[in-house]
């Protein structure tokens, strides 16, 4: 790369010019020529220097977000949602986001290869290939079997047909984490087969019996959309809705509920049928429906009375009665059933409990849908296909885009490959799966191929090429029909290319401006059902859980590893766990006391042994989980990949972190479906230490103004003050937090319910008296307007609002603002030395904090962790300061303050002094101690860097620059047509992709810009990230808002 | 600008010098060319020296010259020919790229826009490159007589290899400069202001421009105080982020 | 100060009046002549340090500053807190040239010369940090206000800017000083040298002959150059201390700091002048030049500064508390019992408490009691801005990104080559400098002559 050896060139010149004084220094880049290679035929949608987007669609999950591809001299540099999408309105995920980097791997498969006798793959041609397969399948004929993972309608529909000519053995669809016991329950409770959907549009109760959906959901971005603005808190509605987690684990999800409940790990169901119970009562005083015959339904709930479960739930049952009446009592209450992580041997028994829940609360047909099943990926199918493996009854086995051989340990399945006589792999990059192939037939990536999904009824989207293939790949549709040709049922075969197949499958739609939008969108009314007549299967006990030990292990996806597939991607390895902030790593969460009681700490190593197997792990203690649970999240434990393993180059290596899969034996549950909550395990201390990546120091805001919360009934006072955070609320802190830690440690509180009943009344004046607040407000929480801190004879002070209510901590933002700015991922090492370099990160604080933690009784270290109940995410980017500490300090003025109020930083100006990270007080500024740009960027994936941003070099300082590239772009546009900057026409990365909207953007100069109304309309719980230094920041934050029910003690 | 007699003459004089250059590339004819003291009739070998003779004979009648008929076109023209050997000149400043362009001969002789091969300039930040096809859009209706240019014969070749041409960039900035060509076109700032009159220019080399600015310290080409001398006196943003971001 | 006569002085130094080998010549100008091995043995093992350090120096200009041990959001160590220590060491020479000179403390006589032979090496030695710290060397220039063709300038708010100014004005003016002050004995040396050493001289000695008008003219240049260095004495720490006091990080962002700062210089100053005065003293015998006399009066100084430093410490600790800001608080709670106990005791007993002991007359004059303390007090000093630099940064004010540092090998490879280059300057110089001021050491000699020992 002329690039590394101009740098260094430069280097050595700049050693002489530093020793020999300023005598040289000053080179002409021009004096280093290099090549200028145009276009043979310029394709007439691209000029070179103006981005072109592309509608297509996101596979990253089920979901199917649309997605907007910014491509750059014809290649993509950003994912951001398509605005039209009705799934995601133009918002995007971590993994969404992240999902750029497959297409720019190091570790693609670069062209088809086939294991030679000497047990090497050897690449081989497309032509050798096919022809070997067809061959193959030929020979094979019913031995010849498919495993992928859900795929599109067409490819799907492509893939059965082939097998069906070409006679292939019944076709596998699998993937770790499935909504099987889901599908069952529903046909058990409603009698007919069913994909319940969930709407949280509008809902004032919100009853989430352990499904992480905010971070790791069948629809996360939806989800987050519809939740936070269900819970607006300008609306009345807003303030009153309330949401519920029910759960063992306070996980990303659990942090932005109002109520932690904790029964037993298992005993969801039983709970579930309890509230149900309660709520069938009430809403029959009231008349009100019970989601079908009154007689059948209380039958059914019968024996469920809160005494009677209350002892096997672990929940008083006051506390369940009590959230049975607000449940019953909510204008639109609706159930959500548990996430994979609780899905043990009952599952469907959990799942059927909750459905029922939801039919009582009359949200089957409002808010829950009852949507006919697409394909259905089946544990019980992988299963016999791994029998017959291990059988010798496969002879061909053709591997999708997944990752068995990781994510099915407990059925031996690399073991039974051996047994097969062809394994075949698409694998886009090098996985374990891909290392046991004999015959790799690379795939596209989804940015490279063509497509398309239907993740429910009404939505159809497509998904588009938006670059030419890198490397020698071929689409697995196309592969198909090439083999199929070979195989001579040609006839039998559509004609033409995969791409001709897909258009005729959507020869119904005018595919052109189909194309144009991402896909077809039609709105379909919810489908309800009633509770059948002998919904059998609802005796849910507890899970049955294997092995010994004191505590039950919980293997909950990874909010941004998900089942794995995002270990390979360093955006979502380097970027912080939302609740624990830990990167890079696995980590095993213990409670705090548990941790004190088996006398280890932080990064202690402990042996982790359940009843499939045993781990060394490093332990994370924290009050956010039950005493008898231990927490592992899925995601960590590969052995191949340049990220995902500890390797250097894409072959196996050092395994990074632990693998939960492989510590789960294979139990299933009623339906034969995956079952994860299934063992209980034992710990002993090893004595052993290892540091933990964990990038929050401490979780103790010490009454500092950062990550402020306000209650109800402050919003309503108006008395809101972050600054009088300190004197008066010492007194409600100590009982606060002695309230918070018994939260915590004895989860579940008894009685929680009767200290707090009857705190729901008084939020009607409270809304009522919100009004007159807002002058005062002024007053108190916005000591200077920030609009004031651009130049007089500048139309613009760019400034941002951050809503914390909004904030779920998803750190979708994080990722965006890492890949939009060429952000370097540098590795576990540097995150070990704090030095990560993402310009964005989320601060997760726990409560208000207690300044007195640093009077003289202890070591500061030694109390950071006070009650977990109350998690704070705030994000920190730079404050873009009117009075910047970091300014005056730089000897050459390579930061100083524009005249539209930014706090520019020039790289190539700064010398790397450092004073202006030293002196400021939001430590958002990051340095290149290394040449990041170089090492960190491996081929082909500076081909994804954005030419908009400068790319660092070492011992340069950089910081966020709110997009200042976006924003110059948008001054192109408005100047071409003479005209200021519109609003929202700039936006950043980060509030751009946010799924909840908490950042806005926008000119406070413009005082209808949505930045400046946005914080208006909340100046009651408007605040600066620590305003007492009086630094004048852009950014206002608007406090989290405490609608907990022991709220007022809060404040 | 149509030549006036004045540059003709200008013209006629580095003759010596083009003729010396066929011949050096034709081989094989210094010997006519030496024979043309001796009043013998100066036979042309290529289309180029035909143009040549055809000149020469009109500054000077009495010239005996004899050009084969097959060779009597008018294509590729008189300055064609010197263009090309001109854009080539090894002592002329700036590198030698894969194919004798002349800026001269396209811009200067037929007053070709310059956004016409450089599109996308007025819209784009980045300077529009002419793709192959373009070149070819005018040159596969060339007659065939234009192929014993050896420029010509490259730039065909590239077109049926669908080869991209790899130039020798000449104007470039630092990464670190985020330059708008588009602002500046629309801003009404002529190419020639930082590219020099490339209309005058067989062979594209960087304009030796020197600002001395400020207090008389001499700024060079494309460096930053040269940038921002421009932008005073146009009173155009001087603020950093202009440019560096 | 009441210029001896003249004519008597001129007698004594002029050559051939007194014998070229009075005692006081022989005495002091041993020292330059001859080089014993051990000599050669400390040369080589401090240009060993000093290329160990120049090796390392290379590998992370290359490598990039991320060899060193920095850890967000620690941005400044160890090669700061070693420029503010040299930078320190660097005051005794001043002080005690110009202010002692003023006050007409004759007793300096005896040391202002090694004083400030170790001025100038310090500064030389501080100096160079400033490039050493810097994350692109190759562009360092640019901190200089010269016209220039990106036609941009300097930011003269920035104490770093600040900086680059003071140090260049106190190496200026403490060269001049040393070289002003050298130009009688570079006479004497010239007298007694010969070959290329007598070159030398005669070129530095620049003609001086001892007449009278050329006493008047040098014991002017003295007392007009300590007037000038005076302010410097006071400016230069200031200044150094305002790269912290100027910032909001907890437990920099203090008005004490000048003072703090300019008392702590004098201290460690006055404790490397021990370090270095004690051998040579022992080793070139000059124990009639440099006496209890001298010692005596340097504890005292040590005592009075060991004091005020003392005293900023508990200030500092009493503001925190008294000011009652938390995040104040939080910093100097760590600085006692966080990670960073060990540097703060070591601070505090170093530079508070040992030199307490200097209250008992006894251990004043106590050779080997004082090298010991002055060695302590050097390493107590370093710690000192370790400590304040350090701990203000790892406890600021979001909680979230706190950490903990701690030096790497590389740091400590140049922090160690920078004492080389110390030692390595300093030995050189003694070999080509009187390191005991020989004309004013007889003008005290005659002084006491003509009115009786001590008086003043």
């Amino acid at each position: 790369m002329a690039e590394i050896d101009r740098r260094d060139f430069l280097k050595l010149v700049g050693v002489g010019a530093g020793t020999a004084a300023a005598s040289s220094g000053c080179y002409r880049y021009s004096d280093l020529p290099e090549k200028l290679i145009p276009y043979v035929v310029q394709p007439e949608e691209i000029t070179p220097g103006i981005a072109v987007d592309y509608a297509s669609t996101c596979v990253e999950c089920p979901s199917a977000c649309g997605l907007h591809v910014r491509t750059r001299e014809g290649r993509p540099v950003k994912l951001e949602g398509n605005p039209d999408h009705p799934v995601n309105e133009g918002a995007l995920c971590a993994r969404g986001q992240a999902s750029i980097g497959r297409t720019y791997h190091p570790d693609r498969c670069r062209g088809p290869m086939r294991r030679g006798p000497d047990g090497v793959l050897a690449p081989i041609s497309w032509d050798e290939a096919t022809t070997l397969l067809a061959e193959k399948l030929t020979a094979a004929g019913s031995e010849a079997r498919f495993l992928t993972p859900p795929m599109g309608p067409t490819l799907s529909g492509l893939l059965d047909h082939f097998v069906e000519i070409t006679g292939g053995g019944p076709r596998v669809e699998y993937v770790a984490y499935y909504q099987g016991a889901l599908r069952e329950a529903a046909a058990e409770v409603f009698g007919q087969p069913a994909q319940p959907l969930f709407d949280l549009t509008g809902t004032d109760f919100v009853l989430d019996f352990g499904s992480d959906f905010l971070d790791s959901g069948p629809s996360p971005v939806e989800h987050q959309r519809q939740l936070k603005q269900a819970r607006d808190v300008q609306t009345a509605a807003g303030r009153e809705a309330r949401f519920v987690y029910v759960g063992p684990r306070l996980s990303t999800t659990a942090g932005n509920a109002d109520e932690w409940v904790a029964p037993k790990p298992g005993s969801e169901g039983l709970l579930a049928l309890s509230v149900a119970k309660v709520a069938f009562d009430e809403r029959r005083r009231s008349g009100k429906p019970v989601g079908g015959d009154a007689a059948l339904v209380g039958g059914l709930l019968a024996d469920f009375e809160p005494s009677a479960v209350a002892d096997r739930t672990g929940i008083s049952a006051d506390r369940i009665t009590r959230l049975g009446k607000a449940a019953a009592a909510a204008q639109r209450a609706i159930a959500l059933p548990p996430g994979p992580g609780l899905e043990g041997s009952n599952a469907v028994a959990v799942n059927a409990a909750v459905l029922l829940l939801d039919a009582v609360l009359g949200a089957v047909g409002e808010s829950v849908s009852l949507a006919p099943v697409p394909d259905a990926a089946s544990y019980a199918a992988v299963k016999r296909l791994t029998d017959d493996m291990r059988a010798g009854r496969v002879d061909v086995l053709l591997l999708g885009d997944d990752n068995p051989v990781y994510s099915l340990p407990e059925l031996g399945f690399s073991d039974a490959l051996q047994e097969v006589g062809l394994v075949v792999s698409l694998c886009p990059t090098q996985d374990e799966t891909g290392e046991l192939a004999d015959l790799v037939l690379p795939d596209h990536t989804p940015l490279e191929s063509w497509g398309d999904a239907a993740p429910r009824p009404g939505v159809r989207s497509i998904i588009q090429p938006t670059l030419r293939p890198l490397y020698d790949t071929q689409a697995l549709g196309d592969t198909l029909l090439e083999v199929g040709r070979k195989m001579g049922v040609a006839d039998k075969l559509p004609e033409g290319s995969f791409r001709q197949v897909l258009e005729a499958a959507w020869s119904d739609t005018d595919w052109r401006a189909a194309l144009g939008r991402g896909g077809v969108f039609t709105t379909v009314a919810p489908q309800g059902g009633t509770v059948r007549s002998s919904a059998s299967k609802l005796v849910a006990g507890e899970a049955k859980l294997d092995g010994e030990g004191d505590f039950v292990l919980l293997s909950q996806p990874s909010p941004l590893l998900y089942d794995g597939r995002g270990a390979s991607l360093p955006w979502l390895q380097e970027t912080p766990d939302p609740v624990t902030k830990i990167a890079w790593q696995s980590w095993l969460e213990v409670n705090r006391d548990t941790a004190k009681k088996l006398g280890i700490t932080e990064g202690d190593v402990v042996t982790l042994e359940t009843a499939a197997g045993s781990a060394e792990i490093p332990i994370f203690p924290r009050g956010g989980i039950r005493e008898d649970v231990v927490a592992l999240a899925a995601g960590q434990g590969h052995t191949v990949g340049r990220f995902a393993s500890r390797s250097e180059d894409g072959k196996p290596g050092e395994m990074r972190g632990v693998s939960a899969f492989a510590l789960l034996p294979g139990m299933t549950n009623e339906s034969g479906g995956r079952a994860w909550l299934t063992t209980k395990v034992r710990l002993a201390p090893t004595g052993k230490q290892s540091r933990l990546a964990n990038t929050q120091r401490s979780d103790n805001k010490r009454l500092r103004q950062l990550a402020e919360s306000v209650t109800l009934a402050e919003l309503a006072r108006g008395d809101w003050n972050a600054e009088a955070r300190g004197e008066p609320h010492g007194a409600h802190n100590e009982a606060d937090h002695g309230g918070g830690n018994y939260e915590a440690h004895h989860a579940p509180a008894a009685g929680h319910g009767d200290e707090h009943a009857g705190s729901g009344s008084g939020h009607g004046d409270a809304a009522a008296a919100a009004a007159g607040g807002h002058a005062v407000a002024h007053e108190i929480h916005r000591p200077f307007d920030p609009a004031d801190d651009a130049y007089d004879d500048s139309a613009y002070r760019w400034g941002m609002s951050i809503d914390l209510d909004r904030c779920s901590g998803c750190s979708a933002c994080v990722v965006a603002c890492s890949i939009e700015n060429n952000v370097p991922n540098v590795g576990e090492e540097a995150v070990l030395r704090n030095r990560q370099m993402q310009w964005l990160r989320i601060e997760r604080y726990v409560g208000e904090g207690n300044k007195d933690l640093i009077a003289g009784r202890k070591r500061p270290d030694d109390l950071e962790n006070v009650g977990e109940v109350d998690i704070r995410h705030s994000p920190m980017l730079c404050q873009q300061c009117g009075a910047a500490p970091c300014e005056p300090v730089c000897p050459v003025l390579a930061t100083y303050h524009t005249g539209e109020g930014l706090n520019a930083m020039i790289y190539n100006r700064c010398i790397g002094t450092r004073y202006c990270s030293n002196n400021c007080p939001y430590k958002v500024r990051r340095f290149n101690w290394f040449d990041y740009a170089i090492h960190d960027f491996p081929e082909p994936m500076q081909l994804m860097l954005n030419p908009d941003v400068t790319v660092r070099g070492q011992g340069v300082m950089e910081k966020c620059t709110f997009c200042v590239q976006r924003i110059q772009g948008a001054r192109q546009l408005a100047k071409d047509e003479a005209r200021p900057i519109a609003d929202g026409e700039a936006v950043p990365a980060c509030a751009q992709t946010c799924p909840s909207d908490a950042i806005v953007f926008g000119n406070l100069k413009d005082a209808k810009s949505e930045a400046r109304v946005h914080v208006r309309e909340n100046e009651g719980r408007a605040y600066h990230a620590l305003q007492v230094l009086n630094t004048r920041p852009g950014i206002t934050y608007l406090a989290q808002v405490e609608r907990s029910e022991d709220g007022e003690d809060h404040g | 600008m149509r030549p006036n007699a004045a540059r003709r003459l200008a013209l006629v004089l580095p003759l010596g010098g083009v003729v010396l250059g066929i011949a050096l590339l034709g081989g094989g004819l210094s010997a006519s060319s030496s024979e043309s003291q001796s009043e013998e009739v100066l036979v042309a070998g290529t289309v180029c020296e035909a143009q040549d003779l055809k000149r020469r004979k009109e500054l000077d009648p009495s010239l005996a010259i004899e050009i084969p008929p097959e060779l009597n076109t008018p294509w590729p023209s008189w300055e064609a020919c010197r263009s090309y050997v001109a854009a080539e000149d090894p002592d002329t400043p700036g590198p030698v790229q894969p194919i004798q362009f002349s800026h001269k001969h396209h811009a200067g002789d037929y007053q070709i826009e310059c956004l016409y091969c450089h599109a996308g300039t007025d819209r784009s930040a980045a300077a529009g490159v002419p793709s192959v096809e373009l070149c070819m859009g005018c040159h596969a209706q060339f007659p065939a007589s234009y192929d014993e240019l050896e420029g010509i014969r490259t730039l065909k070749q590239h077109w049926e290899e669908q080869r991209p041409i790899e130039w020798e960039q000449i104007h470039r900035l630092p990464e670190h400069v985020q330059f708008r060509h588009n602002r500046h076109v629309a801003a009404g700032v002529d190419c020639q202001a930082c590219h020099g009159d490339v209309a005058e220019m067989d062979k594209i080399s960087m304009i030796e421009d020197t600002k001395w600015w400020p207090w008389l310290l001499p700024t060079h080409t494309l460096e930053m105080g040269w940038c921002i001398e421009c932008h005073r006196r146009n009173e155009a943003s001087q603020d950093c982020y202009t440019c560096h971001y | 100060m009441t210029p001896p006569p003249a004519e008597s002085v001129a007698a004594m130094i002029r050559p051939g009046a007194a014998p070229p080998d009075s005692p006081v010549n022989r005495d002091l100008l041993r020292v330059m002549d001859g080089t014993s091995v051990g000599y050669w043995i400390l040369v080589l093992v401090a240009a060993g340090f000093v290329g160990l350090a120049a090796g390392i120096w290379i590998w992370q200009v290359y490598e990039g500053l991320g060899i060193a041990g920095y850890k967000h959001p620690v941005f400044w160590g160890a090669y700061i807190v070693t420029f503010v220590f040299w930078v320190g060491i660097a005051h005794a020479g001043t002080l005690i040239s110009a202010i002692l000179y003023l006050f007409r403390a004759k007793w300096r006589n005896a040391i202002n010369r090694s004083a400030e032979m170790m001025t100038v090496v310090a500064v030389l030695t501080a100096a160079q940090f400033l490039g050493i710290h810097v994350g692109r060397i190759w562009k360092s220039y640019f901190i200089l206000p010269y016209p220039n063709q990106r036609g941009l300038w300097v930011n003269f708010k920035s104490p770093l800017l600040w900086d680059t100014f003071a140090i260049t004005t106190y190496l200026t003016i403490s060269v001049l000083f040393l070289f002003v002050g050298l130009i009688p004995d570079f006479a004497i040396a010239r007298d007694r040298a010969s070959g290329w050493r007598k070159l030398l001289y005669s070129l530095l000695a620049g003609g001086w002959q001892g007449t009278s008008r050329q006493w008047k003219a040098h014991n002017r240049s003295v007392l007009h150059l300590s007037g000038l260095a005076t302010p410097l004495v006071l400016s230069v720490h200031s200044v150094v201390s305002w790269d912290f006091a100027m910032s909001i990080v907890p437990g920099w962002h203090a008005t004490v700091f000048g003072p703090y700062f300019v008392a702590g210089a004098i201290f460690s100053g006055f404790a490397m002048v021990l370090t270095v005065m004690i051998p040579m003293r022992r080793i070139y015998g000059l124990d009639a030049y440099i006496t209890d006399y001298h010692l005596e009066n340097m504890s005292r100084f040590l005592l009075l500064t060991s004091t005020i430093v003392a005293y900023a410490y508990g200030s500092e600790y009493f503001i925190a508390w008294y000011g009652g800001v938390e995040v104040e608080q939080t910093n100097f709670w760590l600085r006692a019992f966080g990670p960073y106990w060990i540097s703060t005791w070591i601070m505090i007993l170093c530079n508070g408490v040992f030199p307490q002991l200097l209250w008992i007359p006894k251990l004043r004059t106590n050779v080997a009691f004082l090298f010991v303390l002055s060695v302590l007090i050097n390493i107590g000093m370093w710690f000192e801005r370790y400590v304040i630099i350090i701990t203000g940064l790892s406890r600021e004010h979001d909680p979230a990104v706190w950490g903990i540092y701690t030096p790497s090998y590389a740091e400590l490879g140049i922090v160690a080559g920078s004492f080389g280059f110390f030692a390595l300057l300093f030995l050189l110089l003694i070999k080509i400098v009187p390191v005991v001021a020989i004309a004013e050491v007889k003008e005290t000699v005659i002084h006491e002559r003509m009115h009786g020992k001590g008086a003043h």
